[in-house]
């Protein structure tokens, strides 16, 4: 069983890990022949399955060797995306399998090179400050000692995490969860702004109830209709408060997928009609899912990728979350989905 | 009784802060130790694997310094110094951001003073902190110490055989790469590298395994040091918190750091020097003992050089004290020929690979320690003794009440050592307090 290759993409990489990991500590990573994909699914709360084409991180070192041709291992993934931020700014990190004793690792090892400052900007040598070069009885050829001025310094930094490798059995039993046609779907706001708001709205829901049930998280309701709208709003026993976009898009399903028939009778489409009487903002036509204010949040953190993230609402049901990086909206290859369960009201 | 009076300009009360800081992760309490040319603030750990000292020169750190002490003072008699203990947190919630507070330049601290009272005719002791800032301001504090005996880690800098010498800032960048819950630190050179990595001791096994924390490992080029004198392949393992702290403190300084050390289960020193203050920090290091290290004292020697046999100890321990050997470690190098007064307090701590020592001074399980002892062998690294502390035996006996904890550990040697002069005449582990009326402690 062989995994081995170099980082293409280290800031992404890094970005994607810490997205995943404030979801849950651990990470299913399924390395295959073509993508390499990443599922969490915690005890309570989101569940991201992720994909990723293996280009979108790895270059084309990337080597994936087993009997199944597919590798299976559960990533403390909070540790992975420590280890990766040694790796931002280096000249070259490489990601292997490796093993210490019977433990399994995940070897990052980054090579990092920055210029010593020198003695001053415009490397004018000062006799009094001297690096000198290493002591004696050291087997080094002797070079000249560098002298004062700015050189290359080389750091070798290598980050090995213990992870777990998963026998095909275990993981057979994992599924991505199946869900009916969405009832409204929409390209969401900026994540910055949408998560700035929603955090702001939890936190004063929470501050407010903190009297009577503090331990139940606020909910956050969470609506959308097909004529580009999208409210969110919390409701606390003191306050009722809600932010409302408009002018949103909804984006088209593709036809190839799907014959004309066949898309009008999507739920979608019942609600954009719904939705079409009294100027787009009929009641009937919003579907609406309460969600976890501070999960939420947690899913949102995904922002940090700056993705464009299509929202699909199933009334009273559920909020899937479709996020494509940023570059490959065409191909829609890499995506996170992140299934998120309504609470009931 | 004593007094001391010192000031401190904001730059010097920042650093001072900064001190304060740093000890304040290595323990909960400071010592405190006044003399006439400097002012001595120390900490030693818990598990006593960790020591760290600051020194300050009186003239160069202070705008203002003086101190002064009533020779023969009945609780401390041979002493030209002055030393308390302070909870640390009490200390730092004087200074806690005030240093650096200058949002409001009116009132922004323009002089900090601090007068120590020491009246023992009061029943309190008091330290008396005053900010004065701008518009006449005056902040006073007044905190409570404790009066006790201090104690010190001694390392010899003469007998380390390995040295290096780098910028805080390569360490700090160094230290940037470990994870939180990385444990141990090893550190040892390669070729013309030097490799800093982090392990862990902990076993673990099934679904826990992935709780492990990460192994990082530095490689930096020799030439990044000033300089690099260590025996190649030669590992010596650190607390990585203990690392971090000191690094930390270091890189605020600016200053180059030297650590030296001789091998695994020894003392390591990190020490560095800035604008009249003096960083020391002892660690206890482990790792893999080589006995091929060339050290010229061959495992037997070593193991020779161990305290009589135990059934000794145990008829002269008192039964509520439950005294390891070190004390008798103490006596025997007390006896030592001045020249070797600064012996290391690593002696006896050799052992074997990776074994758990809780303490700089007590190896936890070292079964030569039992073996019959070479008197002979000056070649062997000691443990110092202040003969003060002999006197002094009641402050101790307070202070491990306090801490609970009852190894008596090295006390700085600065006093006359030569009183013990038959050091095999008493069993070793023996309590000084016992011994007393034998007519060698009179």
């Amino acid at each position: 069983m062989r995994f081995r290759s170099q980082l293409a993409n280290v800031s992404t990489f890094a970005k994607f890990t810490a997205s995943l990991s404030s979801l849950g500590k651990i990470c299913w990573m399924r390395l295959e022949e073509e993508v390499v994909r990443f599922t969490v699914i915690p005890d309570q709360g989101t569940q991201v399955w992720a994909q990723l084409p293996i280009d979108t991180i790895f270059d084309n070192t990337y080597t994936v060797q087993s009997a199944t041709g597919v590798i299976n291992l559960e990533v403390p993934i909070g540790a992975l995306s420590k280890a990766l931020r040694s790796a931002t700014g280096a000249t070259s990190a490489q990601l292997r399998l490796t093993k210490n004793g019977v433990v399994p690792l995940l070897a990052l090892t980054v090579v990092a090179s920055s210029w010593t400052a020198g003695d001053n900007a415009l490397g004018i040598q000062q006799s009094n400050q001297v690096l000198s070069p290493a002591g004696p009885g050291e087997d080094r050829p002797t070079q000249p000692a560098p002298v004062g001025g700015p050189r290359e310094r080389e750091t070798v930094i290598t980050q090995e995490i213990p992870v777990k490798v998963l026998h095909q059995s275990v993981v057979e039993g994992l599924h991505e969860p199946r869900c009916r046609d969405p009832d409204v779907h929409i390209i969401l706001p900026g994540l910055v702004q949408l998560k700035a708001i929603s955090d702001r709205f939890t936190k004063l829901a929470t501050n407010t109830a903190s009297g009577e049930r503090s331990s139940s998280c606020p909910k956050l309701e969470l609506s959308a209709n097909m004529h580009g709208s999208l409210k969110l709003a919390i409701a606390a026993d003191t306050l009722r408060i809600s932010s409302v976009w408009t002018g949103l898009v909804n984006p088209p399903l593709d036809p190839g997928q799907l014959s004309q028939t066949e898309i009008d009778q999507l739920p979608s489409e019942r609600m954009r009609a719904l939705g079409t009487e009294g100027n787009g903002d009929e009641e009937a036509g919003w579907a609406k899912v309460r969600i976890d204010g501070k999960d939420w949040g947690r899913v949102l953190s995904v922002g940090r990728l700056s993705p464009k993230v299509v929202a699909c609402f199933i009334h009273e049901t559920a909020l899937i979350l479709y996020v494509y990086l940023r570059g490959s909206w065409a191909g829609e290859d890499s995506c996170l989905t992140y299934y998120i369960n309504s609470y009931s009201p | 009784m004593a007094t001391l009076s010192f000031s401190l300009n904001p730059s010097a009360l920042t650093r001072f802060h900064g001190a304060l800081n740093c000890l304040a992760k290595f323990s909960d309490s400071v010592s405190i130790e006044a003399e006439y040319d400097q002012l001595r603030l120390s900490a030693l750990n818990s598990t006593k694997t960790a020591y760290s000292s600051f020194l300050f020169d009186a003239n160069k750190f202070f705008s203002r310094f003086s101190f002064s002490i009533r020779r023969g003072d009945p609780r401390n008699p041979s002493s030209d110094r002055f030393s308390c203990q302070i909870y640390l947190k009490a200390l730092l919630s004087v200074f806690k951001g005030r240093a650096v507070d200058s949002r409001d330049k009116d009132t922004a601290i323009e002089r900090c003073e601090v007068d120590l009272i020491d009246t023992p005719d009061q029943a309190e002791c008091r330290l008396v902190i005053k900010m004065l800032c701008g518009k006449g301001v005056i902040k006073s504090y007044r905190l409570t110490y404790e009066s006790v005996a201090i104690q010190h880690a001694i390392f010899d800098k003469a007998r380390s055989r390995n040295q290096w010498k780098i910028e805080s800032k390569f360490l700090r960048e160094i230290i940037e790469h470990f994870s939180h819950s990385a444990e141990q630190l090893d550190i040892y050179p390669e070729g013309s590298k030097a490799v800093f990595t982090s392990f862990t001791t902990k076993v673990t096994d099934g679904r826990e395994v992935l709780k492990q924390p990460v192994h990082t490992s530095v490689t930096i080029d020799k030439r990044d040091f000033e300089d690099f004198l260590v025996e190649e392949n030669l590992h010596v393992a650190i607390n990585v918190k203990d690392f971090k702290a000191i690094i930390i403190h270091a890189e605020s300084t600016k200053a180059a750091i030297t650590a030296r050390y001789t091998r695994p289960c020894r003392p390591l020193q990190l020490a560095y020097e800035s604008e009249g203050m003096v960083c020391e920090f002892t660690l206890m290091t482990r790792g893999e003992q080589d006995e091929e290290s060339g050290d010229g004292s061959p495992p037997a020697t070593q193991s020779s050089a161990r305290p009589p046999p135990r059934p000794v100890q145990i008829s002269n321990t008192p039964t509520t004290e439950r005294v390891p050997s070190l004390p008798s470690r103490s006596a025997r190098s007390s006896a030592k020929p001045p020249a070797e007064k600064s012996g290391q307090l690593d002696s006896l701590l050799k052992s074997s690979a990776y074994m758990d020592f809780d303490s700089l001074f007590v190896p936890v399980d070292d079964d030569r320690q039992w073996d019959e002892p070479n008197y002979e062998d000056d070649t062997e690294d000691k443990l110092g003794w202040d003969a003060s502390a002999d006197l002094g035996e009641s402050n101790i006996n307070s202070e491990k009440g306090k801490t609970g904890n009852e190894s008596v550990p090295v006390t700085e040697q600065r006093q006359e050592h030569n009183i013990v002069e038959d050091e095999q005449a008493i069993p070793p582990t023996q309590r000084m307090s016992q011994i007393r009326g034998l007519g060698l402690f009179d």
